[in-house]
C-alpha cells in the first residue's frame, strides 16, 4: 500500500513536519514572482539611409532668372528646377537653337520644329512636335533590379510607361548609371501650343507595345487632311500604331484651354501607366513664344503672353493614382506574348486598389524638391490641376481659397466662379484656378508653408503609410531657405527620406518620442536571449529561483529523512 | 516574379556582377592599353583635337538624321602597332528583325560579329523602322573613346556610318539599342575582337537570359484564370 500511494504519505510526512509554516511561505513567494508581467524593452531604431533634401549634384545656377537664346526664363527657387536651356530650347523650337544650347539638354535636332509665322504676329504658327513612348522601371533579363529607374520616392520603383519629347543618345543618364535621362519621366509632359497654330504631333513608337494619341478636349478634326483617323481611338479611328511606326495627328486648336492627351489604345491600362498629360492651348496674342514642352510639370518658366497678363506665376499640377499590381507586370516578365497577356487578360481592373499617389510624377517627400508652389504676398497665381488618376481627387489648399475660373478647359461665367477650399475633380477633369495672397482672411491667411493636398486620405499616403502620396505645399518666398528647402518648424524630415520609412521597418514617431511611448517592441526569441551579451541580468528573478532551489533540496532531504525517521520507527 | 526564384545572397552577388560588367569592361580594357610610348601620346593628343573639330565635340557629328559619337578615323590605339584589319559590317535594324526571335520586338539582322584585334572598323548602320534606333559599343579605351563608347545613332529609315579602331585586347564588346527596353526585347548582340572572352547573355538567338521567363502550362492556363478565381 505504502509504494501505490507515496503523496498521501508524503503530504502525511509534511503536515507532521515542524518545517511546514516555512516551506509554505518560500512556495507563495516562488508563485507570486513568476506572476510579474515584464513586457519587452524598445528597440533601437535606425534611420537607415537618409537622402538629402536637395542632391548635392543638381546645378545650383538653374535656379536663377536668365535669358538664354533670347528666351527669358523666370527664376525657379526650388531643389530641383527645370534646366533652363531645355526652356530656350522648348520655346524657340530645337530648330532655331544653338548647338551649344542643344548640347546642355537631352533633346534632338529634330525633336521641337517651330515653323512659319503664318499670320505675321510675331510668333511661330506651324509646329512639328515629336514624342516617343518611353518604359520606366522596366525588366532586364540581365539584371535581378528594374532598368532605366525612376524613384517616384525613396526606394519606390513603379514601372511606367511616359510620352516623352523625343530625346537622343541613351535613355539612361550615363553608361555608368541605370538611372534614366531627366526627360524620362512621368508625368508625360504638358504640351503648349497657342491658338490656331497649325501642330503635327508625330508618334514615334518606340515601345514594344501598340500606342495611340486621343486629344481629349483639344480642338481636332476626326480626320487628318490624308483622310487617315486623327482621334486615336482604335476601334473608330486609329489603327494602332504599332513598334517601330510613326504616325502623325494634325490639329488647328480653335478654343484655348487646359485639355488632355492619351493614348486610347487599351486605354483602362496604358492611361494608368502614365500615358496622359495636359495639352493647353494658350490664347492667341501677337509675339507669344509658348513654351511647348513643361517636362515633369510644375512652374512654367516662361509663360504665355495671356497667362502672364493677368499672373504672376503659372503651375502645372498633375495628379495619378498606383496601383502597384498594375505597374509591376512589366518588372515580372521580358517576353512580350507573356507581357501582352499579363496587361490584356490577367489584370482585372475591377479589383484595382491604389498603392502611390503622385503630383507630377513623384510623392512626397520628393514633391518638395520640384514641386513646390511659390508665392510672394499680393501675387495671383494660375494652377492648372488635372486629375489624371482613377480616384476621386479633393484638393484642399492650407491658407488660402482659390477661385475657380476655368473647368475642363473651359472659362466658367463671373457669376459661376466659386471660392473655396475644396476642388473635387473626378478623373480625366481639370480646373483652372487663382490663387491670390491676398492677406483678408479669405483669399489668403498671411504668408506661411501652407500645404495643399488631396482630401481624400488615401491620396496623402505611400502604400498606407503617411505623411505621403501627392502631398505638396504653397510656400511664400520669405518662407524658403537654403536649397528650396521650405524653413518647415514641424517634426523632423529626415524619416521620410529614408527607403526604410515607407517599407514600414520602424515606427512612424521615431525622431519625436523621446520617453519611447511609441517604440518597437517585439516578443524576445529564444536566440536573442542566448546570443545577447547586452541583456541585463534580472537578480530578483535570479535570487528567487536559487530560493526555489534550496527549498526543493531541502524539502527532499526533509522528506528523506522523515521517511527514513518513519520507517526506523 | 523572377526575384522570389533566387536567394537574396544569390540575387545580391549577381546584381553587383552584372552591373559592374560595364565598369569592368572599361577597367580590363583600360589595364590593356597602358600607354607603352610617349610619341604615341602625342599622336593621340592631336588627333583627338582634330576629332573635337566636329559640330558638337568630343568627335560627335549630329544632323537631321541622327549622330555619330567618339569617331575616331585615324588614331591608331598606343598598343597597336598597325591596322589589323579593314572591315566593314553593313547592319541592319527594325523590327522586322525580331521575327526569328519569339517573344523579341526590335531586332538586329546580325547579333554577333568578329574581327581582329586592331582592327578599323566601319559601321554602316540602317534602320529600317520609322523611328529611332542605336548601335552602341560600350568597353573601349576611354582615353580615346570618352565613357568607353562608340555610339551611332540612325533616325527612322536612315543610314548613318561610323568608324572606329579597336585596340590590341582579344574581348567581346557588348552591342546594344540605349533606347529603354530595346537591348532587353532583342537589340543586344556582340562584338568579339580576336578570340574574345565569354560570351554576353541574352543575346537573342545565340546565348541565354540570366533571368528567364517562365512561361504557362498550356493545360492549366487553357480555361484561364477567370475559372479560379470564380471558385474562390
Amino acid at each position: 500500500m505504502k509504494f501505490l500511494s507515496p503523496l498521501p504519505n508524503f503530504v502525511t510526512l509534511m503536515s507532521q513536519s515542524r518545517y511546514i509554516s516555512v516551506f509554505i511561505i518560500l512556495l507563495s513567494i516562488s508563485n507570486f514572482s513568476f506572476a510579474v508581467f515584464q513586457p519587452p524593452a524598445t528597440e533601437d531604431t535606425y534611420l537607415g539611409k537618409v537622402e538629402d533634401f536637395c542632391p548635392k549634384k543638381l546645378i545650383t545656377s538653374w535656379r536663377q532668372e536668365q535669358t538664354i537664346e533670347g528666351v527669358d526664363i523666370a527664376a525657379s527657387p526650388v531643389c530641383d528646377p527645370d534646366n533652363p536651356y531645355n526652356i530656350a530650347a522648348f520655346v524657340k523650337g530645337t530648330n532655331n537653337v544653338s548647338m551649344a544650347t542643344l548640347m546642355n539638354t537631352h533633346l534632338a535636332l529634330d525633336t521641337l520644329i517651330k515653323g512659319k509665322d503664318i499670320d505675321g504676329d510675331g510668333d511661330p504658327d506651324e509646329i512639328y512636335i515629336r514624342l516617343e513612348v518611353l518604359e520606366l522601371n522596366g525588366f532586364s533579363p540581365d539584371l535581378a533590379d528594374p532598368v532605366t529607374t525612376y524613384d517616384i520616392a525613396p526606394g519606390i520603383q513603379p514601372g511606367f510607361w511616359a510620352f516623352v519629347p523625343k530625346h537622343r543618345g541613351m535613355s539612361n543618364k550615363s553608361a555608368e548609371t541605370l538611372v534614366a535621362n531627366p526627360l524620362i519621366r512621368l508625368p508625360s509632359p504638358a504640351i503648349r501650343v497657342e491658338q490656331g497654330d497649325k501642330v503635327f504631333i508625330t508618334l514615334e513608337n518606340s515601345h514594344y507595345f501598340p500606342h495611340s494619341i486621343h486629344l481629349h478636349g483639344v480642338d481636332h478634326p476626326f480626320q487628318t487632311t490624308k483622310g487617315e483617323g486623327n482621334d486615336g481611338v482604335p476601334t473608330t479611328s486609329n489603327k494602332l500604331i504599332l513598334p517601330g511606326k510613326k504616325f502623325t495627328y494634325e490639329i488647328t486648336p480653335r478654343q484655348p484651354g487646359t485639355m488632355v492627351y492619351h493614348c486610347h489604345v487599351q486605354a483602362h491600362t496604358h492611361i494608368m501607366m502614365g500615358l496622359i498629360g495636359m495639352f493647353i492651348v494658350e490664347e492667341n496674342r501677337p509675339n507669344n513664344w509658348v513654351q511647348t514642352f513643361n517636362v515633369g510639370n510644375g512652374f512654367v518658366r516662361h509663360s504665355s503672353v495671356a497667362v502672364s497678363e493677368k499672373y504672376d506665376r503659372e503651375y502645372d499640377l498633375q495628379y495619378q493614382d498606383i496601383d502597384r499590381e498594375l505597374h509591376n507586370i512589366i518588372q515580372t516578365a521580358n517576353d512580350s506574348r507573356l507581357l501582352a497577356k499579363a496587361f490584356n487578360r490577367d489584370y482585372n481592373i475591377t479589383e484595382r486598389i491604389p498603392d502611390y499617389f503622385i503630383l507630377n510624377g513623384r510623392s512626397f517627400p520628393f514633391t518638395l524638391r520640384e514641386s513646390l508652389v511659390v508665392i510672394k504676398p499680393e501675387e495671383k497665381i494660375k494652377l492648372r490641376v488635372f486629375n489624371a488618376g482613377d480616384q476621386l481627387l479633393s484638393l484642399h489648399t492650407h491658407g488660402f481659397k482659390p477661385t475657380s475660373t476655368h473647368l475642363d478647359g473651359v472659362e466658367l461665367k463671373s457669376n459661376a466662379q466659386i471660392q473655396r477650399d475644396v476642388f473635387t475633380l473626378g478623373p480625366a477633369q481639370r480646373v483652372d484656378l487663382e490663387l491670390y495672397a491676398h492677406n483678408d482672411g479669405l483669399n489668403n491667411m498671411g504668408p506661411g508653408i501652407w500645404t495643399f493636398h488631396d482630401h481624400n486620405e488615401l491620396g496623402v499616403t505611400t502604400d498606407g503609410i503617411y505623411p505621403g502620396g501627392h502631398i505638396s505645399s504653397i510656400v511664400f518666398e520669405s518662407f524658403l531657405g537654403e536649397n528650396g528647402m521650405p524653413k518647415t518648424q514641424g517634426v523632423d524630415m529626415r524619416p521620410f527620406f529614408t527607403a526604410e520609412f515607407y517599407k514600414k521597418q520602424y515606427p512612424v514617431w521615431t525622431l519625436s518620442d523621446d520617453k519611447k511611448h511609441y517604440g518597437e517592441a517585439f516578443i524576445a526569441t529564444n536566440k536573442k536571449n542566448q546570443s545577447s551579451d547586452s541583456e541585463p541580468i534580472n537578480w530578483t528573478q535570479t535570487l528567487i529561483l536559487l530560493v526555489q532551489l534550496i527549498v526543493l533540496i531541502t524539502t527532499v532531504i526533509l522528506v528523506k529523512r522523515n521517511t527514513g525517521k518513519i520507517n526506523e520507527a | 516574379m523572377k526575384h522570389k526564384k533566387l536567394s537574396t545572397g544569390t540575387l545580391v552577388a549577381l546584381g553587383l556582377s552584372i552591373q559592374s560588367l560595364y565598369a569592368v569592361a572599361i577597367a580590363e580594357t583600360e589595364k590593356l592599353s597602358e600607354p607603352k610610348e610617349h610619341s604615341h601620346m602625342h599622336h593621340n593628343h592631336k588627333a583627338n583635337n582634330k576629332l573635337s573639330e566636329g559640330t558638337c565635340g568630343s568627335g560627335m557629328r549630329m544632323d537631321m538624321d541622327g549622330m555619330v559619337m567618339h569617331e575616331n578615323i585615324d588614331n591608331i590605339p598606343k598598343d597597336c602597332a598597325e591596322i589589323s584589319e579593314e572591315i566593314t559590317l553593313e547592319i541592319k535594324a527594325g523590327v522586322k528583325y525580331s521575327e526569328p526571335y519569339p517573344g523579341t520586338v526590335f531586332g538586329l539582322d546580325s547579333h554577333s560579329w568578329h574581327v581582329k584585334p586592331c582592327a578599323r572598323v566601319t559601321v554602316k548602320f540602317t534602320n529600317e523602322d520609322e523611328i529611332r534606333h542605336q548601335w552602341m559599343l560600350h568597353g573601349l579605351p576611354r582615353y580615346l573613346y570618352p565613357g568607353g563608347m562608340f555610339h551611332i545613332e540612325a533616325n527612322g529609315q536612315t543610314t548613318k556610318t561610323g568608324t572606329f579602331i579597336l585596340p590590341s585586347s582579344h574581348y567581346t564588346y557588348l552591342v546594344h539599342c540605349d533606347i529603354a527596353q530595346h537591348m532587353e526585347k532583342g537589340m543586344k548582340a556582340q562584338l568579339v575582337a580576336g578570340k574574345g572572352r565569354k560570351d554576353l547573355s541574352s543575346i537573342p538567338g545565340l546565348t541565354e537570359p540570366k533571368f528567364a521567363d517562365t512561361f504557362p502550362d498550356k493545360t492549366s492556363t487553357a480555361v484561364s484564370t477567370f475559372r479560379s478565381e470564380n471558385i474562390e
